[in-house]
């Protein structure tokens, strides 16, 4: 199970940096962005995973060798992580919207003012 | 009290921004204060760090909340200073303040200046936050924010050429190299389960598993974005170019070394296997290829500023070579260079500025004779030109001495091989071919004819000149006394790059890491007698192939040429630059002409897609992990 959250993590991780590469489109680009954080957001809390594991939630008395839990780093990880990938999207969004009044066109092909 | 200082200055940064945003509407005089204030107090809480650590060689470790670690084990978050981090924390405070200064007067005519100072500030606060971080996932916000700073800064003037187009590929490749990190430092936790940087220099040696190995090429690719190291240069020639100046000079000298700083902590701290020869192999073969191709691809540049960010990357390219060359002298000489290309390049830029604000052009056609107009600005732009070219007694070539000769003794030490000699005629040839193109800088802005229309141009007023002698000031002091700035700033860093076992034991009490560093090399100085040796072969060498070439002088070699680009076509007459074919910057051209089929498939290869550029990045990423699985 929690092998098959690898493989899709890094698929998706994949799936997203072909998108980058691959499509012409702006806004499939930011989308590919998205992707990609996904991506990598399913891999931080596959890593925190215990199967069968409690809810962490304990003071440090209560702590024994023994007791078992999800490790809890990884989903305060994840919520960074997902407040930076909104932010990411939302500054990506922004400057593509500026680019197509500026520019008339969200085909990167045509985007290229600065090369060379 | 002196374990709070870290913190502080980089709060102190943060609440700037904030106040800034508060408060700064009301008038130009609130912001300035409060922009001073910020980054005056950072600057003036790492110099107070000087003493304790470089001189007395301590490390200051901080816990946030006072969450120290339990049974050994980190649980909060860390701030940790060793003289490596404090070496990188006062470049950029210096250059923080300096861009500030230069701010208020070069932005002057711009609107939403609010937005402006807040944006710079809070990406002072990460990049500061960065190198003082001792927790990696703390590394990974910071880049975060740093990024997204510069991403709104280099769109600030979106009504510019250029600037949207820039700032979204920077944003998406850059997003690239911070996944990048992100993925490294999650795969790490996974094998290791910490975050604290520390506790994984200390446990990683003992735990290379697949995992780890594939995590160090992730997190090298995400600082070599940070860096803009060769392929990711395009992304700092574009976002350069088209940010205001100010900001160009954070882009250029903070930015690139908050890359710089993450390789070294990586690959001397977190992982150690600096000594196998594959890693070294791989930092040199990155940075040669940095700085040759980034040099080259600055001789074709007509824009000021967009030649003067290849050229940066070029320097950075120095950087990482001598970094990976692994000696005592190599990093030593690498720290040196980095500082020095903070100020030369910090200089460059606010000349680049100053140009921009008094012509409104940064045409390198366009352009000419700005020395009658503007001599002051010449003489500072002169002397960062002889800083990054490499002249003598200025900064740049201490330390570009230093860079050959530790990759020249490296090829005789033990382990070493002719792979190195190369390494130093790489670096002679970008030396050279960088002196060159400053020339043609100079002669086609500040010498030669002045152009009708800005025959009432005039010097740019004091208060943007200041900055500029500071840092040029600094560049002819850090070249005139070599010794004092490696005792005090250099050598105590680079003795902090050899001692992993202080770096860990600051935070968790000696005893928890104990590993024997060998003992460090000699560090060489650069002789004077070698230079004026070496000057007269240099002189002999170009005496003798200029009488070798004068029979075929004279001649021009007729070639027909299937790409018919007036630029590459003989030079016919003396016509005014307008109509002549060959541009006003093109004072190389037959070098140029020369070079054709490199550079024009490098202009091509340049193509300004941002899905070229996230391409190579994929690619570069791809190569990293095949290279971590195959030699690591």
């Amino acid at each position: 199970m929690i092998i098959a959250n690898y493989v899709a993590a890094f698929v998706l991780i994949a799936l997203g940096f072909y998108t980058i590469v691959a499509k012409k489109n702006l806004i499939k680009i930011v989308i590919g962005m998205g992707i990609v954080d996904y991506g990598v957001n399913l891999l931080i809390v596959s890593i925190g995973f215990n199967p069968g594991g409690t809810a962490p939630i304990f003071s440090l008395s209560e702590l024994t060798p023994e007791s078992f839990f999800v490790d809890p780093i990884p989903q305060a990880l994840t919520l960074t992580s997902i407040v930076i990938g909104a932010c990411v999207t939302a500054m990506a969004l922004s400057l593509v919207m500026k680019m197509k009044y500026s520019y008339g066109t969200l085909n990167t092909d045509k985007i290229r003012r600065l090369h060379g | 009290m002196i374990q709070h200082f870290p913190i502080l200055a980089i709060m102190v940064l943060f609440f700037g921004a904030f106040f800034n945003l508060l408060l700064g509407k009301k008038s130009r005089l609130i912001r300035m204060l409060i922009v001073l204030a910020s980054t005056g107090t950072a600057l003036g809480l790492m110099l107070a760090l000087v003493k304790p650590i470089m001189i007395d060689g301590g490390i200051v470790a901080y816990w946030m909340g006072d969450w120290a670690p339990i049974a050994d084990f980190a649980y909060g978050i860390g701030l940790e200073v060793d003289a490596l981090s404090l070496f990188f924390g006062l470049i950029i405070t210096t250059a923080v303040f300096v861009s500030g200064l230069y701010s208020f007067e070069y932005m002057s005519h711009d609107d939403s200046l609010v937005n402006f100072y807040t944006l710079y500030l809070m990406l002072a606060g990460g990049v500061l936050g960065l190198v003082l971080s001792g927790d990696l996932f703390n590394v990974f916000v910071m880049i975060e924010i740093m990024t997204f700073s510069a991403v709104a800064l280099t769109a600030f003037r979106n009504d510019t050429f250029g600037s949207l187009e820039a700032a979204f590929k920077y944003l998406v490749v850059g997003s690239i190299g911070s996944s990048c990190v992100l993925i490294g430092t999650i795969l790490l936790y996974a094998q290791l389960h910490t975050l604290n940087m520390a506790q994984i220099a200390a446990l990683l040696p003992s735990n290379l598993t697949p995992v780890t190995i594939i995590a160090f090429a992730f997190l090298f690719i995400g600082f070599a974005t940070k860096a803009f190291l060769f392929p990711f240069h395009p992304l700092a020639a574009d976002a350069h170019a088209v940010a205001p100046s100010s900001i160009s000079v954070l882009i250029s000298g903070v930015l690139t070394k908050t890359g710089v700083y993450g390789i070294i902590r990586l690959v001397y701290f977190l992982y150690q296997n600096i000594g196998e020869q594959s890693v070294q192999y791989l930092l040199i073969l990155v940075g040669s290829i940095s700085m040759f191709v980034c040099v080259t691809m600055a001789l074709a540049q007509h824009n000021f500023k967009r030649l003067l960010a290849f050229h940066s990357i070029s320097q950075i390219g120095y950087v990482i070579t001598a970094v990976g060359l692994a000696t005592s002298l190599g990093v030593s000489a690498g720290l040196y260079h980095a500082m020095n290309h903070t100020l030369f390049k910090g200089l460059l830029f606010l000349c680049a500025g100053a140009v921009l604000h008094q012509t409104g052009s940064v045409d390198l056609d366009d352009l000419g004779g700005l020395a009658r107009r503007m001599p002051k600005t010449t003489i500072l732009f002169l002397i960062g030109a002889f800083s990054i070219s490499g002249l003598p007694p200025f900064n740049g070539f201490v330390s570009k001495w230093m860079i050959y000769q530790a990759a020249y003794e490296r090829a005789w030490m033990g382990g070493g091989s002719l792979i190195y000699i190369f390494v130093t005629v790489v670096a002679l040839l970008t030396s050279v071919l960088t002196l060159a193109s400053f020339i043609k800088v100079a002669q086609s802005v500040f010498f030669g004819q002045l152009p009708e229309k800005y025959k009432d141009v005039e010097e740019v007023p004091f208060s943007m000149r200041a900055p500029m002698w500071l840092l040029a000031l600094l560049c002819i002091l850090t070249g005139i006394f070599p010794d004092q700035v490696y005792q005090y700033l250099i050598g105590p860093a680079t003795s902090a790059v050899f001692s992993v076992a202080g770096y860990v034991s600051a935070m968790f009490g000696s005893g928890y890491f104990e590993i024997s560093i060998s003992a460090e090399y000699l560090i060489g100085y650069w002789n004077p007698l070698c230079w004026l040796i070496l000057l007269f072969v240099v002189l002999a060498a170009v005496t003798l192939v200029s009488l070798m070439g004068k029979k075929s002088r004279g001649k021009v070699r007729e070639e027909a040429s299937e790409k018919s680009d007036p630029k590459y076509e003989p030079f016919y007459g003396g016509e005014a630059s307008e109509f002549s074919q060959v541009g006003g910057s093109d004072l190389f051209w037959g070098f140029k002409h020369n070079l054709k089929p490199y550079l024009t498939f490098m202009h091509n290869a340049h193509s300004g897609v941002v899905n070229d550029y996230a391409l190579w990045g994929v690619v570069a990423l791809a190569l990293a992990i095949l290279f971590a699985i195959l030699w690591l």
